[in-house]
């Protein structure tokens, strides 16, 4: 009898563990991320992986877009190993790759890609980024993308990631582009001893601002960097996230940069941007040293609902975790409290999402990890690393989980979906010269309950991107998320707001604010399905 | 008398002279100078260990760690057992950031002269490096405690690694300890205010914080105590003071 209630009460207190599956080869998503590397040391090698998700034909199961690099120094997939890639969702977990007949090949030296339905006409579009040239493709809704031009600047640049957001609310989605650094094969600086030679630091290049292009409303852009105050900064952009920080309606923009500080641009409402990180207290590390920023995404971990900010660094750096104290508050450093700073310090990290992994009702956080290459005999270990999730307990502590992560490799993309829509969030990762991988979580969840809400605009853009999304439950507890699909580093995911219910089989109401200020409120909305929202008309 | 006298002309080294002159010229930082008496000491005599590691010593100061890893390295051909090349040598590691290789140097060091705090320290900072928060602190307990004259400079690896681990009360004692040892560093000012600013005093803080900024150099840039200050101000509720640091922040930015 004891023994039987210590069983009880050990399953009642003891969370399960988030646990993945690699699925990759025996779903047949075949792809492997090529760098080009011939032992130059070009910096370019170091960076790309970007992934995106989306449903490019609308048949509800999420498919897969990898960028790829191409040859060095021409900058050209000369090479069928440097296509781009699109592998389309079968819907029963198995892939099909796509991408010849939709026409996503792509040219350059491909780094990110960022999807979203940018002209308002249902169906996601891309945008690509690259060392020296970025390709925007409009989804023609036949199973077919086609180029659409894109202002380009006098000289070509180096885009690491990439976002869309409706900076305007104007309903239509607009992009914004990070930068980072100046770089030229043919002048790539030499680094390393006399004996032996090693990737250059970012110090050895100069950085460069970033872009924000605004939608015509008819499918092209304008380059407003100059007019946003945007481009009045120069960085070292990697990853960005969006999110309203300061509550006002507005999405604002954090960019992690490499070396150097990190960039808020507070989003003012009229076409322009105040660059508030120090204020903020999201500029630097605790000790007012810049970390290499890689990845950043930004949700609400303590379901205060205040969108949290997570940067992954370098080995020695420690990610960083900032609590988001509401308003023109800033952030409070909550990295060291929550136990990621010293957890974290001896890793390095690229992509990383902050999505409900348990569907306890606490988002987690999941970071596709590697050393740089080349420093193995530095750091006396290998630059290959296996990924890592850190589970929320309850918005005080992270505690790390391994199961089905454990194999090691140079990762660098992630993006986020339900990919066999069981309501849980899959993971898919790239990694540097070897196969991507498709985890699958197999989580034992308990019958913990989840919500997907799939949002239609009707004055927004499309896809709701940058509304905030509050569901309450009968317990009294609210959760909240936003719609947007940029996350972590140079990748992209599915534009649902998801949320892990944990007991509820219901939300007892969900509330929609619709960038630009609407907010709508939905009753009695049941557990367990993706549900859709369409923006109600104004009275 | 004599045979003494011939035992010192014997034992003395041709190069020891020039090593000394040159020795003289490391002290009063006349480095250049300094390079050219090594070398002369060192064509007299390649194998004179002080001279060795002098201009190992020399060519870290100007980035040739090439050239300081062939001086140690010939230097511990010649005397296996020289603590200080040895240390040099685990030294010339480090700020390469090879940390595989600088671990068993420093190791040795400490072997060969358990008692010098620096090999203690550099082994902590290279440990705490390499990930094992624990026996990092552990090794720098150790070198505070080796010192006979005791510097605020080994007390501050300690104190900040104790900040990192959130063990607050413990590093407050550390930091106070670098203060008093060196009351007009700005290193230890702002450790300290971070300290403060931690445990929620955020006025003290300013106050550690505005002191660090007019105290000479150290290892704290300008723009690390602004950027704490500014978190500092603005949780002490005055945002003018702390938009104040900001805006020289950003007048820094702008001029680089």
């Amino acid at each position: 009898m004891l023994r039987i209630v210590c069983i009880i009460l050990a399953t009642a207190i003891l969370p399960a563990a988030i646990r993945f599956e690699e699925i990759a080869a025996k779903s047949g998503l075949r792809f492997e991320l090529k760098n080009g590397e011939a032992g130059g040391f070009h910096q370019i090698e170091l960076t790309l992986g970007g992934v995106a998700v989306l449903d490019f034909d609308n048949d509800g199961c999420t498919d897969i877009f990898f960028t790829n690099g191409a040859a060095i120094p021409s900058l050209r997939k000369t090479d069928a190993k440097f296509s781009n890639r699109l592998f389309r969702n079968n819907c029963h977990l198995t892939f099909t790759d796509v991408t010849a007949k939709t026409g996503l090949a792509g040219q350059g030296y491909a780094m990110a890609a960022a999807s979203a339905d940018f002209d308002n006409d249902g169906f996601a579009d891309l945008f690509v980024a690259g060392v020296k040239g970025n390709t925007l493709y409009r989804n023609l809704g036949n199973g077919r993308f086609a180029e659409r031009p894109l202002p380009v600047p006098e000289t070509p640049r180096w885009a690491v990631s990439a976002g869309w957001l409706d900076y305007d609310n104007d309903g239509w989605l607009d992009l914004f582009v990070s930068n980072y650094v100046e770089w030229d094969a043919a002048k790539e600086p030499r680094c390393g001893t006399s004996e032996r030679q090693y990737y250059c630091h970012p110090n050895a290049y100069q950085g460069l601002p970033n872009q924000l292009f605004r939608n015509n409303h008819d499918g092209t852009f304008t380059d407003v960097s100059r007019a946003s105050g945007i481009g009045a900064l120069v960085g070292k952009g990697m990853g960005v996230a969006f999110a309203d920080v300061d509550g006002d309606g507005f999405t604002d923009v954090f960019v992690a940069n490499d070396s150097v500080r990190g960039l808020l641009f507070r989003n003012l409402g009229n076409g322009r941007f105040a660059e508030i990180a120090l204020e903020a207290g999201v500029a630097l590390r605790d000790d007012g040293h810049a970390i290499a920023g890689m990845g950043a995404d930004l949700r609400d971990l303590d379901n205060d609902g205040r969108p949290d900010l997570v940067v992954s660094g370098i080995l020695n750096d420690s990610f960083l975790l900032f609590r988001n104290l509401g308003g023109l508050n800033g952030f409070e450093d909550m990295a060291q409290r929550t136990g990621l700073l010293m957890s974290t310090r001896q890793l390095t990290g690229w992509s990383l999402g902050i999505f409900d992994f348990d569907n306890d009702g606490w988002k987690d956080i999941f970071f596709a990890l590697a050393h740089l290459m080349q420093l193995d005999r530095y750091l006396g270990r290998e630059a290959a690393l296996p990924n890592r999730v850190y589970r929320n307990v309850q918005g005080r502590t992270l505690e790390e989980e391994r199961t089905g992560l454990e194999g090691a490799a140079l990762h660098r993309g992630a993006a986020f979906a339900d990919f066999d829509n069981d309501g849980r969030v899959d993971v898919v990762v790239t990694a540097v010269n070897g196969p991507a991988k498709l985890l699958r979580n197999v989580t034992e969840t308990g019958g913990a309950h989840w919500l997907a809400v799939r949002l239609r605009g009707t004055r927004a853009n499309r896809q709701g991107l940058g509304a905030v999304v509050r569901v309450h439950l009968a317990d009294g507890r609210d959760l909240y998320n936003h719609a947007t699909t940029a996350v972590g580093y140079a990748s992209a995911s599915e534009p649902l707001v998801r949320f892990g219910l944990g007991s509820a089989a219901a939300a007892e109401w969900v509330e929609i604010r619709w960038p630009g200020g609407p907010v709508q409120r939905v009753a009695g909305v049941k557990a367990d399905r993706v549900v859709e929202i369409v923006e109600a008309a104004r009275p | 008398m004599m045979l003494t006298l011939l035992v010192l002309l014997w034992t003395v080294s041709p190069g020891q002279a020039d090593y000394e002159k040159a020795n003289r010229l490391f002290t009063a930082k006349q480095f250049e100078a300094a390079f050219t008496a090594v070398d002369e000491s060192l064509r007299r005599d390649p194998n004179l260990v002080p001279a060795l590691t002098l201009k190992a010593k020399l060519a870290m100061a100007v980035n040739r760690f090439d050239v300081a890893r062939q001086c140690l390295e010939h230097a511990l051909t010649v005397d296996p057992k020289a603590p200080y090349a040895q240390f040099l040598y685990g030294l010339e590691a480090y700020l390469t950031n090879d940390l595989k290789e600088a671990l068993p140097r420093f190791r040795k060091a400490r072997e060969l002269a358990p008692k010098d705090a620096r090999a203690a320290l550099y082994l902590g900072l290279t440990t705490e490096s390499t990930g094992r928060a624990d026996e990092a602190m552990r090794l720098y307990r150790e070198a505070v405690q080796l010192e006979a004259v005791p510097q605020s400079d080994t007390w501050l690896p300690g104190a900040r690694l104790l900040l990192l681990l959130g063990q607050l009360e413990e590093c407050g004692t550390w930091l106070r300890r670098a203060v008093q040892l060196a009351p007009r560093s700005r290193d230890a000012h702002f450790e300290l205010a971070r300290l403060l600013l931690k445990q929620g005093d955020a006025g003290q803080s300013a106050g550690e914080g505005e002191l660090a900024l007019t105290l000479p150099g150290g290892a704290t840039s300008d723009a690390t105590v602004h950027y704490l200050l500014i978190r500092a101000w603005k949780q002490a509720g005055q945002s003018d003071r702390a938009a104040a640091h900001a805006a020289v922040m950003r007048a820094q930015e702008s001029a680089r």
